[in-house]
């Protein structure tokens, strides 16, 4: 980072390798220099994004900027992976601010604009120099941009195309040329100066003047001066409204007579008036399009004379009209040119656009320029001749004036062939017969600037004689920019494919070692772990993390994925470690899982911004008694380790009432082992809290348990009489269900025996022999009957709604007491259900030791 | 920053393992084809941005896995959806019998969503099982627009996609009737978001 920035900050650049300059100078148009760049980088949550601030001037705005860009990947290889993020433009509103209060950096400011901001900034405490250097060059182009009176425009134009477009305009806008073609219009221009007449009276008054084009124009133009004397105007403006209207009127009845024509806009200072009428087929190919003036005259504020401008776009094409009554008298050259310039200078369109910011620009109006002749040849001769013409001239100021550099730099005038165009005396055709004699002018003209502007017509009209002026036109072929609409479609879709392509192939990616983790063999109580690696080998730094699914949570219980989301940099690799544990707490949600489908779980690893992979988590659970129902383990016919994962699914899924044994063997090697070992029972039964916690060894008895093994029982009595408790709690129906809810209001035994009667046989079976056992145990008192009844109470009833009742313990321990308590089995007559339970379990017994 | 479009559709792409969802995706976003099958494994996603009457569309379409297994995890993704393109295979009549299930995935999942049925393969009339005949009448009993593609000889597939993005691009409009200014000069992005036309829980 450092010597790339070194690399910017001396401008160094060997042949070989460009600099970050280099490149992001071809972001830019040539005629945009880049001052400074500055990296920065802004904070996003917990993200840090790395900004280059660019400083930036435009020679043709003669402003200032800051574009801020985001870049795809460091180090910096292509301009087309800068993507601009932010435009400042330096004007009086802008700022850059360091406010180091609130926050625990001081390496941050602020830049903030009229529509922006303040947006926030950081940089590197490494770049502290160059941010010293940044802030200067900022801080001594505000001061230039303050030089300007604030009420003066700025123009950044040229900022719009960085602003507001996105990839594709921009990429749009370097290939125009593949869609660019030229389209021929007619432009008519006219100026009249009417001396404060109203409009003529006769049918097409104006015809003369406005339809003298071979074809028919496609856009109007026309300039009126002296519409009416300033102080009757500014007296009445719905008089003035009027009288503009009827000379508009007059105007579009005046047209040219072949097609039809609309009013695009008219606009007037004071008494001069620019109207431009469009083809009525042309106006929807018009984008755009803005009225500005500039007074001059009387203090130059008060408007009798000056300037009035209308910019419209039309396809690709930007063109200018001006209307311009300029200062007046023959000596007053200085001020007319002084005029011209503060029209150049004083109309800024809405946009920001100048006079000169358009590809072709009509100037025409009462100019006022005379011809100054030698003392003695004053009078025109016959006035009727090109060579007379081009004698007068000579002495014409306004091409003096050009010629000097004075005025209208870079426009162009037609070749006049016509006679001065003022001063008659109204409704002649003679030049002024008055006292004063002024000397006859060409003080109406049309001059144009810009590219592809051919003049086929230039001349003023004798026969309209109501004013001191002729009125004079000028036609012109343009060949105006315009959008070939096939091919524009096509480069535009090349374009978006191409834009599409790379948002696609920068779309963040990560590899997965492998979407299928299998645990292999699984058992019950035995944690294992897989490890699994995700690589990054996309051109950017990842992030990714698993993704919350619909159980709200990443994963199912029985798993632990460590880490649940990190970042990965480029071409960097993490490993994934996923712990599984089919425990206790978690096995009865596993094998329902497993009853339902044939993977432990499908992980979502989401990558941020990218796709999703679906990781499976598999292996083969061993089956064990712990967990199972006691339905499911009287359908078996060999020992639990004997069978696997999908065998005991097929006897979980089975609901026929076809059993191979009336009680689970597991259950009754527990109970015969315990029942055996006679007095060292005592203590054995924990309390209901701490069945969970298992001892060493547990595993061994439950090998023991699901192997059927002949050994001798590998543990002692404590661990036999919590793996009868794991037993009996562990599967995921309570061993009374689904009669709890009714066995918890009973109060007597016939009663629960009624409902006990309901149960399936395993577990009626169970529950009886289970009672039998303990009631032995309690006569024998080799364990207290509360303990016992409440402990087992709460598991055989076990109930997660009845759990929040007040009384739901002591109702289980009742419930309990009425099987187990001695004195209640006296009192009680329950002995059939009891017999019928002790009968078949001596039958198992029986079996198991032949 | 502007966003370079006017509308944004999220597709989704379903059907089952075999039947060419990623082939219709990559032909459509990339205009290529490999002959090569790699099974998706998750949920990935493309863009592509079509002008549809001036109207600069950005699609998002998602394709997903198809097998079995992931039925569950990927009706997750129906969320958010404007438009579903069910596929199936003409030369497996298994994939076809299976469009029912698929139809009822979307019912079951998203509200109001635009759909059209996909028979692709379409490119070797001799293993051709499905007939045409008898997925059209299907498509018009499921009020569905039918078109047989091959991802391989890029036949139909840019058809297909542009169809439903009229779909989803017309719903749109007539629901919300404030952003229908079709304005051709108008060359700026409209500035309104482009929420709206949800269509999913």
């Amino acid at each position: 980072m450092d010597t790339l920035s070194e690399a910017v900050a001396n401008g160094t650049a060997t042949a070989a390798t460009r600099t970050t300059k280099d490149i992001v100078k071809e972001r830019f148009k040539e005629d945009e220099t880049i001052e400074y760049i500055f990296e920065a980088y802004q904070i996003k949550g917990h993200e840090y994004s790395n900004r280059l601030l660019a400083l930036v001037t435009s020679q043709s705005g003669g402003t200032f900027a800051i574009i801020a860009f985001s870049y795809l990947r460091t180090p910096l290889t292509a301009a087309n992976e800068l993507i601009v993020n932010k435009v400042f433009a330096i004007d009086h509103n802008f700022q850059l601010r360091q406010d180091s209060k609130t926050s625990i950096t001081t390496q941050q400011f602020d830049l903030s604009t009229a529509e922006d901001g303040p947006i926030k900034y950081y940089y590197y405490a490494t770049e502290s120099d160059h941010y010293e250097e940044f802030v200067a060059k900022v801080i001594s182009f505000k001061s230039t941009m303050a030089q300007h009176d604030p009420e003066t425009v700025l123009n950044f134009r040229w900022l719009n195309d960085y602003r507001q477009i996105g990839e594709v305009k921009q990429e749009l806008k370097k290939r125009e040329s593949e869609y660019i073609v030229y389209k021929d219009i007619i432009i008519y221009c006219a100026t009249w100066n009417v001396n404060n007449k109203t409009c003529c009276d006769s049918n097409n008054p104006l015809r003369a003047w406005l339809a003298c084009s071979e074809k028919p124009p496609d856009i109007y133009a026309i300039g009126l001066q002296e519409l009416d004397t300033p102080t009757k105007a500014m007296l009445n403006s719905t008089q003035m409204q009027a009288l503009e209207k009827q000379w508009i009127d007059n105007m579009m009845e005046s047209v040219h007579p072949d097609v039809e024509y609309e009013i695009l806009m008219s606009h007037r200072l004071v008494a001069t008036m620019l109207t431009v009428i469009v083809r009525k087929q042309l106006r929807q190919h018009i984008i755009r399009c803005r009225p500005k003036s500039v007074a001059r005259g009387i203090f130059n504020t008060l408007g009798n004379k000056g300037g009035v401008a209308i910019s419209l776009q039309l396809n690709e094409g930007n063109i200018c009209f001006v209307n311009s009554h300029l200062a007046a008298h023959m000596g007053n050259v200085e001020e007319r040119n002084q005029d011209y310039n503060a029209i150049v200078e004083g109309i800024r369109f809405d946009d920001g656009r100048t006079i000169s910011d358009h590809d072709h620009i009509f100037w025409l109006g009462d100019l006022n320029y005379r011809i100054q002749e030698p003392p003695g040849q004053q009078r025109p001769g016959p006035l009727s001749d090109a060579q007379t013409y081009e004698l007068l001239l000579q002495y014409d100021q306004l091409r003096q004036e050009m010629r000097r550099g004075k005025c209208f730099e870079g426009y162009t005038e037609g070749e006049i062939k016509f006679r001065p165009t003022y001063k008659y005396d109204p409704g002649t055709d003679t030049y002024d017969s008055s006292e004063k004699q002024r000397a006859p002018a060409y003080c109406d003209r049309v001059l144009w600037k810009g590219t592809r502007i051919e003049q086929l017509v230039y001349n003023s009209i004798m026969e309209i004689r109501q004013s001191d002026h002729k009125p004079v036109y000028a036609v012109f072929q343009v060949k105006v920019k315009t959008r070939d609409e096939i091919k524009y479609k096509r480069v535009q879709e090349e374009v978006l494919k191409a834009v599409d392509k790379r948002e696609n192939d920068n779309q963040p990616q990560i590899n997965v070692e492998k979407t299928v983790i299998d645990f292999g063999t699984v058992r019950f109580n035995e944690p294992s772990t897989r490890d699994f690696n995700v690589y990054n080998n996309c051109p950017l730094p990842v992030d990714f993390s698993f993704k919350e699914k619909d159980i709200h949570a990443i994963c199912e219980p029985w798993l632990h994925v460590d880490p649940r989301q990190d970042s990965l940099l480029i071409d960097s690799a993490r490993s994934i470690r996923l712990k599984m544990n089919a425990n206790v707490r978690t096995i009865a949600g596993l094998l329902r899982k497993i009853r339902a489908s044939d993977n432990f779980d499908i992980l979502i690893l989401h990558v941020e911004n990218g796709r999703d992979i679906f990781i499976t988590v598999t292996g083969d659970y061993q089956p064990s008694c712990f967990g199972l129902s006691m339905e499911t383990m009287c359908r078996t016919d060999r020992p639990l380790s004997e069978y696997s994962q999908d065998q005991i699914k097929q006897l979980m899924n089975d609901e026929s009432p076809e059993y191979r044994v009336t009680m689970p063997r597991e259950f009754f090697l527990l109970i015969d082992y315990l029942y055996r070992q006679g007095s060292k029972q005592v203590g054995a039964f924990p309390s209901y809290d701490s069945r969970l916690s298992l001892g060493a060894q547990f595993n061994s008895v439950r090998d023991w348990l699901d192997t059927w093994s002949d050994d001798p029982f590998p543990a002692n009595a404590e661990t036999a009489a919590q793996a009868l408790l794991l037993l009996l709690d562990l599967p995921e129906q309570a061993l009374l269900e689904p009669v709890v809810e009714n066995l918890l209001e009973c109060t007597n035994k016939s009663q629960a025996m009624d409902y006990i009667s309901l149960l399936s046989p395993p577990k009626r079976n169970v529950f009886m022999h289970l009672c039998m056992f303990l009631r032995a145990g309690i006569e024998s008192q080799f364990y207290d009957l509360h303990q016992v009844a409440s402990t087992f109470g709460r598991i055989l009833l076990r109930s997660t709604e009845r759990a929040a009742w007040m009384d739901y313990h002591s109702r289980c321990n009742q419930f309990m007491r009425l099987f187990i308590d001695t004195d209640v089995e006296a009192m009680g007559n329950g002995n059939e259900g009891a017999g019928t339970g002790t009968g078949s379990g001596s039958g198992n017994r029986a079996g198991l030791q032949a | 920053m502007a966003r370079g479009f006017d509308h944004l559709f999220k597709l989704l792409i379903i059907g089952d393992s075999g039947v060419g969802k990623s082939s219709l995706l990559i032909r459509f976003s990339d205009d290529t084809f490999s002959g090569s099958y790699i099974t998706t494994i998750g949920v990935d996603f493309k863009i592509r941005t079509v002008d549809i009457e001036g109207m600069r569309v950005k699609l998002q379409i998602w394709d997903t896995a198809g097998q079995e297994r992931f039925r569950t995890i990927t009706s997750t993704y129906y969320r958010g959806t404007h438009g579903v393109i069910v596929v199936y295979d003409v030369t497996n009549g298994d994939s076809f019998a299976n469009v029912r299930r698929w139809l009822e995935e979307i019912q079951n999942n998203c509200d109001v969503v635009k759909k059209v049925l996909v028979g692709n393969k379409n490119d070797d009339p001799d293993r051709k099982v499905v007939i045409t005949e008898d997925a059209q009448r299907f498509a018009k009993q499921m009020d569905i627009e039918l078109f047989e593609t091959s991802a391989k000889d890029n036949i139909n597939v840019e058809n297909m996609f542009l169809s439903i993005t009229r779909q989803v691009l017309d719903h749109k409009l007539r629901t919300s009737p404030n952003e229908q200014q079709k304005d051709t000069l108008h060359l700026k992005p409209n500035p309104k978001g482009s929420k709206g036309g949800k269509c999913c829980r």
